[in-house]
């Protein structure tokens, strides 16, 4: 493809998104439109207080969101570590990261109605609950629907400052031009990672573990963390795939990307694999009631199936399978364990909330294939946006030739 | 380009083993190293003192099998530690752990991963240092003085004479062709070949020795013998101190257990409270002094009390213990266990071994009293303490099955069996009185 010792950087017409743009982001709208309007309708005929809906849109905006906070993880990562490799992917990553601020408008589908007292989704939102359960009512002065609304905007304006003040800083760079900027950036990583950790680690307590407030597992920001960069890591090799398939980024990105980015994908599929073995073996050898009911409804009634699916799909297949070099170097297999992943990551949402949403069978119906193509195009086309009036890979960046000659060894 | 001249060859002379040319620049090193490949040359090596970017390709040096021997050993540590731990668990001692299965997938996982790593890891650093002839005694290399450049400021390309296309001149010279700033000879110094004497005897004597302990350990498990277990880790088995039926040389007797000292009350057994615990009061002087003038003016032909208390004191005449419905029920209980059987369970001396015991006419039994005779009413509860405590008679004392509060109890519900028995209206609840005194 290309000699290494003299990568080029792509002409400025394959360093933006030019035409295509305005294309992505009507098309996503409209999808966007008809498919969240078509699940909308399908909550409402359901009759159940639109706590199907309720769930189904929760599961996939998680989904949706979990993408965009691997992409600030990865960010911030870059730059704590002083990373050279990355750097043709890491504009890519902060357009992703900053769709988290236009993405608290679609997070009010669940915010409002809590705020207004519905307690279809989190049952602890209910007062009578709180008469009966001594449990929930100690956990009142955390689990209420004011403070949740309070810690929701400062999770979405933690996430959101930051990447966009990343990419803005990014940007800057690309006509400045200034090594300062990235020093800056390194030196505000750190404590955006803090930042990260502990918001992420919250957020995902307060809208996924909390489904269940009688039971917790202090590994579960770890564990929802490690989903959301095993589905950023195989959303950006498909956003690189899909681009060079336009013919955008065709010499900047070259196949060692590729196999760092599935090193990376690897790496984490195991580690995601690992925090999940521990929250189910602490619990399953304490065998204490309190904790194990969460899992014990995610092995019976159906839902076994789905646990299997897991720990084959989303660990011991992956693992073996991107564990050869070559897999790893060929685009082909790379694109296809991403879709793969995400499939699997999409499943592991659903393993976390729908549970609570009824102990029965797991069911996947139209409502959940219509919020998953609506919110799916709604990140699609939020990043179309971000990207349209920016460069694909951060020109001005002091490592971008150490990037583009990028070797394995 | 200079050349060291090769010495003549004798029978002396040390065998050749390879050619070594230097170089002064990367690009000069892999320029060669590329000319050399496509040479067809295949048993040669470069060195350098930094890693050089492309020398791979420059070599066509094969991917490495290394990975390979990481998996498989990975495979085989995580089978092995399964069936480990299977066997141990589940066959060989199965042993119940909290309740799990004897073969528990999740318990077992921890030790399987961490023996798959380490397999993997012993198979990485020993392979990559097997797979590349190490360890070797001595390199010929190392000999040629001109070599220690390698990890200065020199770069080397060294062609083995093993190699099916070498000879000695033509490969030499087309090697000065390749522009080297200079050509060794590489010479065997016959270091290198074989394992020194020493190392070998030591590694049999100490394979040797290291086979002692486990063949103790295999005769130990199928002989018995005369001696104690040997017991390294004591964990305060064997404790030096004595024990209650030891002999002891410290004293007189003999023995290691010792009285207490004189005096010594046990916990709970000061019994200070001689109300509580005797049904005694002890008496005022005043009361002595009167007690004494009603000793001196009593008939000396009337029999005495049946048991005198102590002297300077007399019989309580009211509970020492607070009355309350639980201290009656507990006494109406107590009462039916240990008394009921003699003395009925109304108290009037027809309890059930009684019956039986006047039914069998064999002339020795003494009925028991019946609680409500005048007599007894008369007794002040203290003495009636006394007699529960001691007996009287053919009574036998229930001082041991009874504690003394009991006892109190006991009392107290004598008390309400004498008052069932005697009453008076002013006893009957008044909305219960106009129904005694209506019925016939």
């Amino acid at each position: 493809m290309n000699d290494h010792t003299t990568n080029l950087l792509d002409d400025s017409a394959a360093l933006n998104l030019g035409e295509l743009a305005p294309r992505v982001m009507r098309l996503s709208a409209i999808v966007c439109a008809i498919a969240l309007g078509l699940a909308l309708a399908l909550g409402l005929g359901a009759g159940d207080g639109m706590r199907a809906f309720q769930f189904a849109y929760l599961q996939n905006y998680c989904f949706v969101l979990s993408i965009a906070l691997g992409a600030l993880f990865f960010v911030v990562l870059q730059h704590l570590t002083r990373a050279g490799w990355s750097v043709v992917l890491r504009r890519l990553a902060e357009i992703m990261a900053a769709t988290t601020a236009p993405l608290l408008i679609l997070f009010l589908p669940i915010l409002l109605p809590l705020l207004l007292g519905s307690w279809g989704l989190y049952v602890w939102n209910n007062p009578e609950l709180a008469l009966h359960d001594e449990l929930i009512r100690h956990k009142l002065p955390y689990l209420n629907a004011a403070f949740f609304g309070v810690r929701c905007v400062l999770y979405f304006g933690i996430w959101g400052l930051s990447a966009r003040w990343f990419l803005n800083r990014s940007v800057e760079q690309d006509v400045a031009r200034n090594d300062r900027l990235t020093m800056r950036m390194q030196a505000a990583s750190a404590p955006v990672m803090l930042l990260f950790a502990l918001s992420v680690t919250f957020a995902s307590f307060d809208w996924l573990m909390s489904l269940d407030p009688h039971w917790f597992s202090t590994i579960f920001g770890v564990y929802f963390f490690a989903g959301c960069t095993v589905g950023f890591l195989a959303s950006l090799i498909l956003a690189v795939a899909a681009l060079q398939a336009s013919g955008r980024l065709t010499y900047s990105i070259t196949v060692e990307h590729y196999h760092d980015l599935g090193k990376l994908l690897f790496g984490f599929v195991f580690f995601w694999g690992y925090i999940a073995f521990s929250q189910y073996l602490l619990i399953w050898y304490a065998n204490i009631p309190e904790e194990t009911v969460w899992y014990l409804a995610r092995q019976s009634a159906g839902w076994q199936f789905i646990s299997l699916a897991l720990v084959f799909g989303h660990l011991l297949i992956p693992f073996v399978g991107l564990m050869s070099r070559s897999v790893r170097r060929n685009k082909t297999w790379l694109v296809g364990w991403s879709v793969f992943l995400l499939a699997m990551h999409w499943l592991d949402l659903y393993w976390l909330v729908m549970p609570a949403y009824s102990g029965n069978q797991p069911i996947l119906g139209l409502l959940d294939v219509c919020c998953l193509v609506g919110l799916g195009s709604a990140l699609v086309g939020l990043s179309a946006w971000i990207a349209s009036t920016r460069l694909l890979i951060p020109v001005g960046d002091p490592r971008l030739s150490d990037s583009l000659a990028f070797h394995n060894v | 380009m200079t050349t060291t001249a090769s010495p003549r060859e004798t029978p002396a002379t040390p065998r050749l083993v390879a050619l070594l040319a230097e170089f002064d620049s990367v690009d000069e090193l892999l320029s060669a190293a590329r000319r050399v490949r496509d040479a067809g040359y295949e048993r040669w090596d470069a060195h350098a003192p930094f890693p050089v970017h492309g020398l791979d390709d420059a070599m066509a040096i094969r991917p490495t099998r290394l990975p390979w021997l990481v998996f498989v050993a990975g495979v085989a540590g995580c089978v092995a530690a399964l069936v480990f731990q299977w066997w141990t668990n589940a066959i060989a001692y199965p042993f119940l752990i909290s309740g799990k299965p004897l073969f528990s997938l999740p318990a077992n996982i921890p030790v399987s991963f961490e023996v798959t790593i380490l397999l993997s890891a012993f198979a990485a650093f020993f392979g990559m240092f097997a797979l590349n002839g190490l360890p070797r005694w001595s390199n010929p290399l190392l000999r040629v003085r001109r070599f220690r450049q390698a990890t200065q400021s020199k770069f080397f390309i060294a062609i083995d004479a093993a190699d099916a296309r070498f000879s000695p001149e033509a490969t030499r010279d087309w090697l000065a062709s390749l522009g080297p700033a200079h050509i060794d000879e590489v010479r065997d110094d016959g270091l290198d070949a074989a394992l020194p004497k020493p190392l070998v005897w030591g590694a049999l004597i100490v394979a040797a020795l290291a086979l002692v302990p486990p063949v103790m350990i295999a005769k130990a498990r199928v002989t018995t013998g005369g001696q104690p277990r040997y017991h390294p880790f004591f964990d305060m088995d064997a404790q030096p101190n004595l024990r209650a039926q030891q002999a002891s040389h410290l004293f007189a007797d003999g023995r290691a257990a010792r009285m207490p000292v004189a005096g010594t009350i046990a916990r709970g057994e000061l019994f200070d409270d001689t109300a509580l615990y005797l049904g005694q009061r002890r008496l005022s002087a005043a009361e002595r002094q009167e007690q004494a003038v009603a000793e001196a003016a009593a008939d000396p032909n009337q029999p005495p009390a049946d048991v005198p208390p102590r002297d300077g004191y007399a019989w309580v005449e009211t509970l020492p213990v607070p009355v309350s419905e639980r201290l009656m029920l507990r006494g109406q209980q107590r009462f039916n266990i240990y008394c009921a059987p003699c003395h009925g369970l109304t108290g009037n001396g027809e309890g059930v071994v009684s019956v039986r015991a006047l039914e069998l006419q064999q002339g020795t039994w003494v009925p028991p009293t019946s609680l409500h005779a005048e007599h007894v009413r008369q007794q002040p509860v203290g003495q009636w303490f006394n007699t529960i405590t001691h007996g009287v008679r053919k009574m036998p004392g229930y001082g041991e099955q009874l504690s003394a509060e009991d006892r109190w109890a006991v009392i107290l519900y004598m008390q309400a069996l004498q008052r069932s028995q005697d009453a008076r209206p002013a006893d009957v609840p008044p909305d219960v009185l106009p129904q005694l005194q209506n019925s016939p």
